[in-house]
């Protein structure tokens, strides 16, 4: 039955992506890579900020500055990351083209472009259930469970599950919002990323208030609905454009 | 979305058909360990000191005597399997290759049946599965047999071998994590840079393996798993061809397993491999048409080469076909065998310069025919196997990656998996991403590279931080709910 319990809160936090990953990046080998190559960035990310929170923030007290701060600053941090795997995406973009060029087969398709984007996104969102939810999920398998005192109404696990999934889709979709952004210059999009990550963040500060999870889930799916909403829209735009110019195209020749 | 095949499809799939093992490889030897740890199974090490399953000790609170008593463990198993290895280059030398290929059977028909035996018993026990002993025995005779009869004959489908490699690695990864865990970290340590040492070192035992095989147109007696392009799931990819990789190598022979390791892969030698292959292709390629070239080359070998070769098309082939089919409708160019070599010929010229282009470098798109050196030759007998697959475009090797390197994957991973889930997802990241890092500086350098150094090193590092910096700090964060 624990058993059940496990894994039940497992693919709470991790079936959407893990269909994904099905459906969709485990056909293409490269983006299976993109996918491990972001996880593994989200990762070292992660790291680093538990040496940095380590050395300087102290987490054991009650307050809750250091949380805000270490939220802030691990935000700002990933963030930064993003700008980095984009620049890092681009340049591999054009040697990818240049690899289609020689193989003489088409250059990456506006879908491909999202598809990494996707998978990046995945990789993030992916890394984030793993090590927030997923690493901690072992003793949900034995017998027991296990309720944080400030949130009472629920085991431990199922919460952290459930933010785990809210997060995973932020993060999966706020990914390709950003590169759709950096690709088009769009500033909106290219902000929406940081902004939402952030929000999404300090929702989680309510958590620390006695009953603040019910709170703050229902909020934090608002904003995870709210990116979903935004990438459909934004995705959906992209591939009405991008056929009625290869109809222009077509139509032309 | 698009139908006509983008190139995503076609780039890193022999990256994923190396990966892909290696991870179900680790995937279930941690499976089985967080499913063996509940209970203690029977301490069989090998080595002196006493394996113990729940062994959870800080690193901080070290005594020098464990770490002493480590150094000194890893040091002797070290010297041991030099000192094996050695022999089997001298073996080898002397073209005792049979002799090697019947030991490596027996080492294989150990593993199985008493290794894995007992690790169903205990899975038995464990799980209170209901079962008569005398099911028991036929299962695992078949299971058994089967193993044997896969390691090094050509007529077994090579899915069947390929799960062989992957059952004897978890057997033995399982084995070995029954080491205590200062030994065993010690262990992964000193043996990645044997790895380091013995693969590309002048005068190391596996480099000299590696170019003696290669010298004499052979593949080594040894468990190697091979990627086959086609058996892993390829679209359309004929994206790359990545040389081959010679992996690490490692043989545990504590436990009997005589691994060794070759892997050797191509790489090591660029040179080696176009030559083995030039070889090969001499072989039967012109030959084949008809045998000659192979009777000029060894004669007494030519019968049985023929029908070494002619029992892997026959049955072999087809299989191997039918697994293309069913993956992608082209399998059928892919693999033809022997008949067309032909075009293998041609590939010779070629062969030389072909280099793997990966991370997408460039292309080779020259239409040559692909072909792979099938494994397990054995000399003596004469069986070389050789296939040639032709590919439209490119030609692909198999990427080939040593036993070994899997079981001390797996063993990393399942010491990680002792401790708690989360470090055991860091290492698997870490040890997928050094191997990724291993296959892009094979298809650079285009020689035999040691499989194990860098992935075990950023395993290493990624065990003690992600145990030291960053699990404290998650536990906390998320314990207060606090994610981003």
């Amino acid at each position: 039955m624990t058993v059940a319990a496990g894994i039940g809160y497992a693919l709470v936090a991790l079936g959407p992506s893990l269909s994904l990953f099905l459906a969709l990046i485990s056909k293409k080998p490269f983006l299976i890579l993109t996918l491990l190559s972001s996880t593994l960035v989200w990762l070292m990310s992660l790291i680093v900020m538990s040496a940095l929170s380590r050395a300087f923030l102290p987490l054991k007290t009650t307050v809750w500055w250091p949380y805000t701060i270490l939220i802030l600053t691990s935000v700002g941090f990933q963030e930064a990351l993003r700008i980095l795997f984009w620049k890092v995406y681009k340049k591999l973009e054009d040697i990818l083209d240049a690899f289609a060029d020689r193989v003489s087969k088409p250059r990456l398709f506006m879908t491909d472009k999202m598809q990494i984007a996707l998978a990046g996104g995945l990789g993030h969102g992916v890394a984030h259930a793993v090590f927030f939810c997923l690493g901690l999920l072992t003793p949900a398998f034995g017998p027991a469970t296990y309720y944080v005192e400030k949130c009472p109404k629920m085991p431990f696990f199922l919460v952290s599950a459930i933010i785990a999934l809210a997060f995973a889709t932020i993060h999966t979709f706020s990914m390709v919002i950003a590169f759709s952004g950096y690709e088009e210059g769009n500033k909106v999009d290219q902000c929406f990323a940081p902004v939402v990550h952030f929000i999404a963040g300090m929702l989680t500060l309510i958590n620390l208030a006695f009953g603040g999870c019910t709170i703050s889930i229902p909020l934090l799916y608002c904003v995870a609905i709210v990116t979903l909403v935004h990438c459909g829209k934004m995705a959906w735009r992209r591939l009405i454009e991008n056929r009625s110019r290869e109809g222009n195209l077509s139509n032309s020749q | 979305m698009d139908t006509t095949g983008s190139i995503l499809e076609s780039i890193g799939v022999e990256i994923i058909g190396v990966m892909s093992p290696v991870s179900i490889c680790m995937f279930l030897v941690v499976l089985l360990i967080s499913f063996l740890s509940s209970t203690t199974t029977p301490t069989t090490s090998s080595i002196r000191t006493a394996a113990n399953l729940v062994y959870l000790e800080t690193p901080s609170d070290s005594t020098t005597q464990k770490l002493e008593g480590a150094l000194l463990n890893a040091a002797v198993f070290i010297l041991l399997i030099t000192l094996v290895t050695f022999l089997l280059v001298i073996l080898y030398y002397y073209r005792f290759t049979n002799f090697l290929k019947y030991y490596i059977r027996f080492s294989a028909l150990m593993v199985l049946g008493s290794m894995g035996g007992s690790i169903l018993l205990s899975i038995i026990q464990i799980g209170n599965i209901p079962i008569d002993c005398v099911t028991f025995t036929v299962i695992l005779l078949n299971f058994t047999v089967l193993g044997v009869v896969s390691v090094f004959s050509n007529g077994v489908p090579i899915l069947v071998n390929q799960m062989y490699m992957v059952a004897l690695g978890i057997i033995v990864a399982v084995w070995f994590t029954k080491l205590p865990e200062w030994t065993t970290w010690v262990l992964l340590v000193a043996l990645a840079l044997y790895d380091l040492v013995a693969v590309l070192a002048p005068g190391g035992p596996l480099k000299m393996l590696v170019e003696l095989a290669s010298s004499r147109d052979e593949e080594l007696p040894a468990l190697v798993y091979e990627a086959r392009p086609n058996v892993g799931s390829r679209a359309g990819s004929r994206g790359q061809s990545l040389g081959v990789l010679l992996a690490g190598v490692s043989e545990g022979e504590a436990v009997e397993l005589s691994v060794m390791s070759s892997s050797e892969n191509v790489g090591s030698d660029g040179r080696g491999v176009s030559e083995t292959r030039s070889g090969n292709v001499g072989r039967d390629g012109r030959g084949a048409n008809e045998t000659s070239g192979n009777v000029g080359r060894d004669g007494r070998g030519l019968n049985e080469t023929r029908r070494g070769n002619v029992g892997r098309d026959g049955r072999g082939l087809n299989e191997t076909r039918s697994g293309n089919v069913g993956r992608d409708g082209r399998g059928m160019n892919e693999t033809r065998s022997e008949n067309e070599e032909i075009d293998g010929v041609r590939e010779v010229e070629i062969e030389g310069e072909t280099l793997p282009l990966m991370g997408g470098g460039d292309g080779r798109e020259r239409a040559m025919a692909n072909e792979e050196i099938r494994e397990s030759n054995e000399s003596d007998r004469g069986r070389v196997l050789e296939r040639i697959i032709e590919g439209a475009e490119e030609r692909e090797r198999g990427i080939r990656l040593g036993l070994g390197d899997f079981v001390f994957y797996s063993v990393l991973v399942g010491r990680a998996a002792m401790y708690d889930m989360m470090t055991v997802y860091a290492c698997y990241l870490a040890i997928i991403s050094g191997l990724a890092c291993t296959l892009i500086l094979l298809a650079v350098c285009r020689h035999a590279l040691p499989a194990l150094p860098i992935s075990i090193a950023l395993g290493v590092i990624f065990y003690f931080l992600t145990r030291l910096l960053m699990e404290p700090f998650v536990v906390g964060t998320s314990t207060n709910l606090l994610m981003f």
